[in-house]
């Protein structure tokens, strides 16, 4: 692979080592079993990788043609205080997906689930510490008032319930959240690496391939367990059902729908070179591919309920009982999964707050859409933080005390702030290595 | 990794494809084994899906070709690209699809240091033999050589 590798200064690299041991303790699993589950395939890294041989040429706007740029201040102002907010954003979200798979991993049904979930996660470890190769490679003093130690500090203080995106501020209610984050959310992490391979900024772009190239497994260590769950749940396992798969897609659907920015919005991105689609165009394009997965495993659990039937019968069979609600074999449209609504839950974008159902049914009073929300969400997740705020936000819009607009920005209500590592009130997650002596600091 | 002729376009494997893969593998050899394809793509998504380029017509996956890049395997040094499974929907067959997937694949093997690309056939599968020789294979100085891990032969 035309890949070069680097790690970043060692103060920052024990910073990411010391995160993992207070948020990914089951790290160390992985190199351990690595030859059981992987064998034969090239050892872990936790490094930055940087692609080799990409163009020099800016691809898209305003600077389409002209050569790609290497330092921030070679981006102007506004452009390079965007791009710095979409490497913080994006750090964000790869340890936040961490914190969040931590805590049900060791509820995997088998191992094989959580050796792959584990892969996952040493890989967006590996992905966080590529956005702070992006922070600390580079000179950004210009358009942040914050050091690299303090932007690395700020990011790895985040937990759950502080995050950039409201994906991330989700906690997990069972393994079956682990595979569905990874089949949905990750999803979106391939659109977003994917339009940033573009980037004017060649550095940011020279990271997109080697994370894509990972994230092609994240996808798969979604949708793979998924089929197999949906062919045993096929054969009447009562461990993971198709209900519960389908409440879990509630669940994420909304927030991986909102992580593409709001539906109007995304022309800067293009201005600047960073992307090569707007939102609504990538946030489009998802869901048709979401739909997709769906439709893939209906076909698996049809297929396994009628062993006799052709893919082409299954396929039609799911189109027709999603459509018509009928009952075919005394299989109906409830033993499927169905994609919810684009509209369904949503907080931010255009669709927020505007109480539509998974079937695009809309409610006009708060009690029935809070009714409707409680019969297709996970049932752990119903007595969440998160949905208990979501509610009274939605009251409040409804009720006209705040704009939607006002209820949207105040998601994520960062709480839970972290701040000092853990292991010491007064220790951080960077710690300066000791001045040798006859040094000043 | 993704170009396009006519309806035609080729591009690399990915997850959503598991379920065509398992169709064309059926409508080729009569059985119906997800278990088998979600294994197999699982470890080429791990790998390099760009090496196991897929053909899709009007969004339809209507063949693959998947290969992986090895070396230093039965005291061959050259890193070589492995094809490894091969299939094109019957329906599609005669249209050069499997060419045009082979030929994606070779570009990318070659880009990544492939200095050989190697395969084995089953005898008796004269027209995959037969396609192989029309890409480019020769005969190997290799000869492929099992026996039964009891010992009774093969």
């Amino acid at each position: 692979m035309n890949v070069e590798q680097t790690t970043i200064p060692k103060k920052f690299h024990d910073a990411v080592l010391h995160w993992q041991r207070h948020n990914f303790p089951d790290y160390d699993l992985l190199p351990q079993n690595w030859e059981k589950y992987f064998p034969n395939e090239p050892a872990f890294c936790l490094c930055a990788k940087m692609e080799i041989g990409m163009s020099n040429t800016i691809e898209v706007g305003d600077r389409q043609g002209a050569p790609r740029m290497m330092k921030p201040s070679e981006m102007g102002e506004d452009a390079a205080k965007h791009l710095l907010a979409i490497i913080r954003a994006q750090a964000s979200t790869e340890f936040g997906s961490i914190q969040q798979h931590e805590m049900t991993l060791a509820r995997a049904p088998e191992d094989e689930d959580r050796f792959w979930v584990l892969r996952v996660m040493a890989e967006e470890l590996r992905h966080g510490y590529q956005m702070f190769h992006m922070l600390t490679s580079q000179d950004w003093s210009s358009v942040s008032s914050q050091s690299a130690e303090e932007m690395i500090e700020e990011i790895l203080s985040m937990r759950t319930g502080s995050h950039v995106l409201d994906a991330f501020n989700v906690d997990y209610d069972s393994f079956v959240d682990n595979v569905v984050f990874a089949a949905v959310i990750d999803r979106v992490g391939k659109y977003q690496l994917a339009m940033q391979r573009v980037c004017s900024y060649k550095p940011f772009a020279q990271s997109m391939p080697p994370m894509l190239r990972e994230e092609a497994f994240h996808l798969a260590a979604g949708v793979i367990p998924l089929r197999r769950w949906a062919q045993r749940a096929a054969q009447g396992a009562e461990l993971v059902t198709m209900s519960a798969i389908q409440k879990s897609f509630n669940k994420w659907m909304p927030r991986g729908l909102e992580m593409f920015g709001h539906e109007k919005g995304g022309d800067s991105n293009i201005r600047f070179g960073f992307k090569n689609l707007k939102n609504a165009e990538a946030q489009s394009q998802y869901y048709e591919e979401c739909r997709k997965m769906i439709a893939d495993l209906n076909q698996r659990y049809l297929r396994a309920r009628l062993p006799k039937s052709s893919p082409e019968q299954a396929e039609s069979l799911a189109a027709s009982l999603i459509r018509d609600r009928g009952r075919h074999q005394g299989i109906s449209a409830d033993d499927l999964i169905e994609l919810p609504d684009p509209r369904f839950f949503r907080r931010k974008g255009e669709p927020a707050w505007t109480m539509v159902g998974t079937h695009g049914e809309v409610f006009d009073d708060v009690d029935s859409y809070v009714a409707h929300l409680r019969a297709v969400l996970p049932e752990p997740y119903l007595a969440s933080r998160d949905l208990k705020q979501y509610v009274g936000t939605l009251r409040e819009v409804v009720a006209g005390t705040i704009t939607a607009d006002q209820a949207s920005k105040r998601m994520p209500n960062l709480k839970r702030v972290g701040g000092v590592c853990p292991c010491s009130n007064s220790v951080r997650w960077i710690v300066e290595e000791p001045v040798p002596a006859g040094r000043t600091a | 990794m993704n170009s396009s002729s006519g309806q035609v376009r080729i591009r690399a494997l990915t997850e959503l494809d598991i379920s065509r893969v398992v169709a064309i593998d059926e409508r080729l050899t009569g059985v119906y084994r997800p278990d088998v394809w979600e294994r197999r793509i699982g470890y080429y998504l791990r790998r390099d899906a760009d090496a196991c380029p897929v053909a899709e017509v009007d969004g339809k996956v209507i063949g693959f070709m998947f290969t992986d890049l090895r070396g230093g395997e039965f005291g061959l040094e050259d890193v070589s690209g492995w094809i490894e499974r091969f299939g094109v929907d019957p329906d599609y067959q005669g249209r050069s699809i499997g060419r045009r997937l082979f030929e994606s694949a070779q570009t990318h093997l070659r880009s990544r240091g492939a200095t050989v690309l190697r395969t084995l056939v089953e005898h008796k599968d004269e027209d995959l033999a037969a396609f192989l020789r029309a890409v480019g294979f020769r005969n190997s100085p290799l000869t492929a050589l099992e026996l039964r891990a009891d010992g009774t032969g093969t």
